[in-house]
């Protein structure tokens, strides 16, 4: 029984630390490809939320099962879950603090655009 | 009384989560976890918490921790999985938009929750807060509507329902 929680942590501690690397790339397509300010953000996000916290939530996993470790596998997976709980909290707060700062600034236009509900002269 | 308590909770909070971070149960770990903790508690008690009953309450815990599941499945898997194709889309496609939508709960815990819940989503970032008329500006990067009560439904309802739930 041990056997079998200790192989599916594994497996979904690894596959969350591939999908990891994985959205770690896309996003930096997205940075690349998208080429207004306001949409880089949400190809920042996708850095942050599956890009730094899943794969850290999957090293807690993945390292509770490393046995070779000793009592260190306990440190490395309360800090790797303390960590994601940590981003996940304060990486909206500093994505809404740019976007508030850039809009009552005026540097960046919303384009393309369809509509601006809180400021029209940014649009378009 | 009450400061009491909430210093009480607050500090037991801290300890929880200073101990899950060094993840050792040795002498040196709790003593100094306990100082830290009382040293938080004190310093935070009616800054973080104004309610200390709502934090004892199971139901609400129950609660978080199923909109957190649904959340990391379900929300966040069909968000990321929309902005990828448009990323890896030949023509990039986007239909971005600023719109407003308004909320309905009331605690700064709530509306919070709920902005982090929007902003941690790709393909929605809150822009801007206005208290007095209770809305979000939301820039939302596939416009499938501009009236505020039918974005509330695509972009924000569900984090609404669970948010009001859990703080309020």
């Amino acid at each position: 029984m041990l056997d079998v929680i200790e192989l599916a942590l594994r497996i979904i501690g690894l596959g969350l630390i591939v999908l990891g690397g994985f959205a770690s790339l896309i996003s930096a397509i997205g940075f690349h490809r998208f080429k207004n300010f306001y949409l880089r953000l949400h190809a920042a996000t996708i850095g942050t939320i599956w890009g730094c916290v899943y794969p850290l939530t999957g090293a807690s996993l993945l390292s509770i099962t490393l046995s070779e470790l000793g009592t260190y596998r306990w440190f490395i997976a309360g800090a790797s879950l303390v960590a994601a709980i940590i981003i996940l909290i304060l990486a909206p707060a500093g994505s809404h603090a740019i976007a508030r700062g850039v809009h009552k600034a005026k540097i960046a236009r919303v384009q393309p655009c369809i509509a601006d509900l809180l400021d029209k002269d940014l649009c378009g | 009384m009450s400061r009491a308590l909430n210093a009480f909770i607050v500090a037991c909070l801290t300890f929880i989560v200073y101990i899950v971070f060094t993840g050792s149960v040795s002498i040196y770990d709790l003593m100094t976890g306990f100082i830290v903790a009382v040293v938080t508690g004190v310093l935070f008690s009616n800054i973080a918490l104004s309610n200390a009953l709502k934090v004892i309450d199971p139901r609400r815990w129950y609660i978080l921790v199923r909109y957190a599941i649904r959340y990391f499945i379900i929300d966040e898997t069909l968000a990321h999985v929309d902005v990828i194709k448009r990323i890896l889309h030949p023509r990039v496609p986007v239909n971005p938009a600023i719109v407003k939508v308004p909320y309905y709960a009331e605690t700064d815990y709530a509306k919070t929750c709920i902005a982090c819940s929007i902003t941690n989503t790709p393909g929605t970032v809150v822009v801007e807060i206005d208290e007095n008329e209770r809305v979000f500006y939301i820039h939302w990067i596939d416009a499938k509507t501009l009236e505020p009560e039918k974005a509330r439904e695509f972009i924000s309802k569900v984090f609404e329902e669970y948010s009001k739930k859990i703080f309020d």
